[in-house]
């Protein structure tokens, strides 16, 4: 998904629907706070913390 | 925002819930002393444990293996094929990857050789894939410790699993499972090995920036029959809490535990005999894992 920057890594979890206990966002090998920013035209990945079962 | 501790670094994990962020070394002494006093609170390990830790290639179970290692535990891992295709082989090679660039290797129970993969088993028997998985794993512990003089298995429940199931227990008064949500269940006479839940005091948001900081390759997918899990539902209703009311879910548990809820109803439970067929402890003539086995065969018999 594309959000135009730059944003708050909370706004753009919350752009996107998603709960920040529930995920850590990644830059690369940079692990990111939720308060950091991320420029217009860089990439961060969203993944997941929550294992069922 | 910068580290809370060494006010030095920039901060690469905020904890609301501990009102805290942290870099990542500071991150990693953090996590350890969390994990240790875990361990120290209801002393769920000492320095002389032989430690059977039981690995699926997850974050938890890969995070929980490379602490106690860091911690100076002495350690083994115990990977349980589970024969699902394409899950369990990838699965199999995070846990073989890790081991081997910490100079070990796992312990395999393979369920394909046994003869009893879970999705096969499941339709032969007619029985929830979870059900069967879970009774086959804690044959296994019991088994593999009992052969190879493990004195503990290891696994790598985190606080919010235990939280989630806390939850789960409570809304159905199930007082029989709230009676054995402890990290610690000791060890029984007649060959039940003790369990213990090390991380029970770190969340799963915790395990897995460690993970990611260490460089730990863990499985990032979901087993495929875990989607429907129940506990997913408790976990996202305790996460909507978190969000608003940050570390409810620590003290949700940790009261449970101080309260010593847990040790209501709990009875007093005879020691297992031995199984006629295996040896395995069981309170049946025949184990659960042996019948298993022989219904999985005759089901295949008549298909």
């Amino acid at each position: 998904m594309e959000v135009p920057g730059p944003k708050r890594v909370a706004d753009i979890l919350a752009a996107a629907g998603v709960r920040p206990t529930t995920v850590i966002v990644t830059r690369g090998r940079q692990l990111l706070t939720k308060d950091q920013r991320v420029e217009d035209g860089e990439t961060i990945e969203v993944l997941s913390v929550v294992s069922g079962g | 925002m910068k580290c809370r501790r060494c006010r030095k670094a920039v901060a690469a994990v905020d904890l609301p819930s501990h009102n805290s962020a942290f870099c990542p070394d500071c991150f990693f002494l953090f996590f350890r002393r969390q994990v240790q006093e875990g361990i120290r609170k209801f002393r769920l390990l000492s320095p002389e444990d032989r430690v059977l830790v039981c690995v699926s290639g997850g974050k938890d179970s890969l995070v929980l293996w490379d602490v106690l290692i860091e911690l100076g535990y002495r350690t083994e891992g115990l990977h349980i094929d589970l024969g699902i295709d394409g899950y369990s082989e990838r699965s199999r090679e995070k846990v073989a990857a890790y081991a081997s660039s910490r100079g070990k290797e796992p312990i395999v129970a393979d369920l394909r050789a046994e003869g009893i993969p879970i999705p096969e088993a499941s339709r032969r028997v007619r029985r929830e894939e979870c059900a069967l998985c879970g009774a086959v794993k804690r044959y296994f512990f019991n088994r593999v410790a009992a052969e190879r003089g493990f004195t503990a298995v290891a696994t790598g429940h985190n606080l919010d699993d235990e939280a989630a199931r806390l939850l789960g227990n409570l809304l159905h008064w199930d007082g029989e499972h709230l009676s054995r949500q402890h990290p610690l269940l000791p060890e029984v006479e007649g060959g039940l090995v003790r369990k213990v839940k090390p991380l029970w005091r770190v969340s799963e948001i915790e395990t897995a920036a460690y993970g990611f900081l260490k460089g730990i390759d863990y499985v990032t997918e979901e087993c495929p029959f875990s989607i429907d899990a129940t506990s997913l539902v408790y976990k996202e209703a305790l996460s909507l809490i978190e969000e608003k009311m940050p570390g409810t879910r620590r003290v949700f548990y940790q009261g449970f535990l101080d309260a010593d809820l847990w040790k209501r109803g709990a009875p007093a439970g005879p020691a297992p005999g031995t199984c006629g067929k295996c040896g395995a402890p069981t309170y049946t003539e025949t184990c659960g894992f042996c019948r298993l086995k022989e219904q999985v065969t005759r089901a295949g018999g008549r298909g």
